[in-house]
Order: C-alpha cells, then structure tokens, then sequence
C-alpha cells in the first residue's frame, strides 16, 4: 500500500478537510497533476476543476475548485482554494460544480463593475447580511 | 384616584421596564453571535497563515520586490480604511475605533483618501467635512467572504491606477469575549512576511521548489489573495468586537434599568402611602368635625 501523507484543504472561511491521503489529483492552470507520497517540493496555482483525494482509510473525497494554490512540501500537501465545494459523485461532477463556482464569481466581477460604473460612493453589502 | 404624581411615575416604571425586555433581548441575541463570530474568526485563521507561508517561500525564490504589491515607492496617496458598524448600541466600540484613526489623520501632512466600511463611520466623517473616497455598508453584522473580495478589488484597482500608495487599516481586534482592543495594520504594500523560523526549514528549501509556472506569477496571483484575506480577517475579528461590546453594553443598560425600576418603584410605594395617609386624616379630620359640632 501507498504510504499515506498529509492533506489540508483550506479555504478562506474555513479547513474543508484534513487528513491522510494515499493520492491527490488536481488541476493546475498548466494541467492535470498527481501527486503520491514523497513529492518534491512544489507551488503551483490551481485553475478550475475537480480534485480527488484517496484517502489512507480507502475512502474518497471530491471537491470542485476554482482558483487557489497548491503546496507541497516535506509530504504535506496544502491546497489553498478561492472557492471549493464538496461534491458526491465523481470527478465529472466536481468539474460541473467548479464551473458553477466560477460562473458564481464572473457575477460577482460583473457587479462590481457596475458599481464602479455608475460611481457611486455607496456599496452595499451582499444581501446575506441580516 | 391615584393621584398625579403617582401616575407619572407608573408610567415611567412602565416605560423603563419595556425598555429593559428590549435591552435583555439585545444581550441575548449579541451573546449567541459572539461565540459565532468568534468560531468564524479561529476557522479563517489558517488560510491566511498558510498563504503567509507560501508568500514568504515564493518572495524568497523569486528576489522579491519586483511586484507592485511589494513597492513602497509607488505614487499616489496615502488611504486610510476605518472598519466600523452599521448598528450603533455597542458602548464605545465604533467611538474607539473612529478616534484612533482620526487622531491619525489629523497627524498626516496631507489629506489621505478614506475608505469606511459601516455606517457609523460613514456618518462621522461625513458630517466632520471628510472626503470619503468608498463606504462600504451592510457587512459588518456578519461578513462573508465576498465582501472582503469586493472591498479588496476596488482598493487593489485605486493602487495599481496609482490613487493610492499605502492603506492603513484601524480596526477592533478581538482578543477575548471580555477584552477587544483597536488595532492598525498595513494592507497595503504587503509586507513580506519576515523569513522567520529556520526550524520549519523555511530558508533553507525555499528555493528548492518547483514551481507551476513561474515564481513571478505565482506571487502576482498570491498578493491579491493575500490582501483579501487580510481584509476579511479584519471583517471578522470587526464583526466579533461589535458583538462582543454591544453585549457588554447591553449588559449594563439592563442593569441600569433594574436600578431605576427599584428606585422608582420605591418613591411609588411612598407616593401611594402619602395618598392613604391623607385620606384617611381627611376622613378622621372630617368625622372629628361632626362629632365636636
């Protein structure tokens, strides 16, 4: 069996997972990566699309990502993610999930240009404000 | 019949102790939001303390200090940003913040460019004459992190148009449910996180990386993400000093009203007996009258 290492999924709101993974897969801006026990020492932006995670117990865990870094150092992978969300199912619906993520932030990009248009000197909030 | 001056005071005492359900409930709510808030805090805390990591790591690789973000020699002017609430009831929370930074300004050389986020600074700068470059408002009760984006996007857009050149930050940090302290920190240019621990063999291997693609524009993509978190780490230790003080002040309005009911229901009391006492030597007076005749 594959020695096991550590994983860290963290957004910015809070630590999606954490624990012990035999194999991560994820999508680089540059493309597909794998990364087993032993990796050397890499920085790498990840784009939008799904990450796997075989987990040392032998389960699996899905997360569709937009945006962010991946590290990893001394057997430590750390993915640091603008947007992820967990997802049930495979890889196909993690990069459907991803897309949604993004599609999520070109509206909220959107918006912001429309403020900037009309010059106003107010923003309000987002609406989830109660 | 009761008379006037027993009447007003049943009124008050009706009035404070409506007042005190309304300052009890206000605890009540602010208790709960702070153990929420604060959990947002602590759960928010490792991303921006991986991403110094790696910020450090990648300054490190690439020599650093080519990036925009990383220039303290840029034009423009100097920005100040004052975290407040929308909600005032919070005792001295928006007042401390507000004065810190004020006395700030006041000390500058020239008019910096404002940036407040709540209306409570809104509304005091404004009405003292203050430029405000953005208010930004309806965040503070519970931020999320699209609002630290939004704020982030539009302060990065004035620093690379060159309209500003540093951002100061003045917020309330939350220490504990008891203690919150106003506090200031650099957003902009980043700091490069000083090259610490050599235990963690954060010098040694920095250059031992790979990277996908390049240093450069992995650091380019990690500043701008770097001063979002920032901001909403500010937000949120913003959001959970405003809870934790309105708590605080509720705390003691309730208090207080307690106080005065006591106070009041006790000169009532006296009033009432005045009353009887009247009555009655009015009656006795009045039979005494009858029976001499």
């Amino acid at each position: 069996m594959a020695t096991p290492f550590t994983v860290d999924i963290v957004s910015p709101e809070a630590t999606l997972w954490s624990g012990e993974a035999t194999f991560v897969m994820a999508r680089t801006i540059e493309g597909e990566i794998g990364i087993y026990a032993h990796h050397e020492p890499l920085l790498a932006a990840l784009a939008t699309g799904a990450v796997e995670v075989q987990e040392a117990d032998g389960g699996r865990t899905v997360y569709g990502i937009h945006g962010g870094f991946l590290q990893v150092f001394q057997n430590q992978v750390t993915l640091l993610t603008d947007r992820a969300e967990l997802v049930e199912g495979d890889a196909e619906a993690a990069r459907d999930k991803a897309a949604e993520l993004k599609a999520l932030e070109d509206d909220a990009a959107a918006e912001d240009d429309l403020t900037g248009q009309t010059g106003a000197d107010q923003v309000t909030g987002s609406s989830d404000a109660t | 019949m009761a008379s006037a001056e027993l009447r007003i005071i049943r009124r008050r005492i009706k009035s404070v102790k409506s007042t005190m359900k309304i300052t009890r409930a206000m605890e009540l709510i602010a208790a709960s939001q702070i153990a929420k808030a604060q959990d947002r805090v602590s759960k928010s805390i490792p991303y921006v303390q991986q991403l110094r990591n790696v910020i450090r790591n990648v300054a490190a690789a690439s020599g650093s200090s080519d990036h925009m973000l990383l220039a303290d020699d840029r034009a423009g002017d100097v920005g100040v940003m004052v975290i407040t609430s929308d909600r005032g009831l919070a005792g001295a929370y928006n007042t401390n913040v507000i004065r810190a930074a004020e006395r700030y300004i006041e000390r500058l050389d020239e008019r910096p460019r404002l940036y407040v986020v709540g209306k409570k600074a809104q509304g005091y700068f404004r009405y003292r004459g203050y430029d405000i470059q953005r208010a930004f408002l309806g965040m503070t009760d519970r931020p999320v992190y699209g609002d630290a984006r939004q704020i982030a996007n539009i302060v990065l857009d004035d620093y690379a148009r060159e309209n500003l050149r540093s951002l100061l930050v003045y917020y309330t940090e939350f220490k504990s449910a008891l203690t919150q302290d106003v506090a200031q920190f650099t957003l902009m240019p980043v700091e490069p996180p000083p090259s610490e621990d050599a235990s963690e063999g954060g010098t040694t291997t920095a250059a031992a990386y790979s990277y996908e693609p390049s240093p450069e524009v992995i650091l380019g993509r990690l500043l701008p993400r770097y001063v979002e978190a920032s901001v909403f780490g500010a937000l949120l230790n913003a959001s959970a000093s405003e809870h934790a003080a309105r708590r605080r002040a509720m705390k003691a309005a309730t208090e207080n009203a307690e106080e005065l009911t006591k106070i009041l229901t006790r000169t009532a009391n006296q009033a009432r007996q005045a009353e009887i006492t009247t009555e009655i030597s009015e009656i006795v007076g009045g039979a005494e009258a009858l029976t001499t005749r």
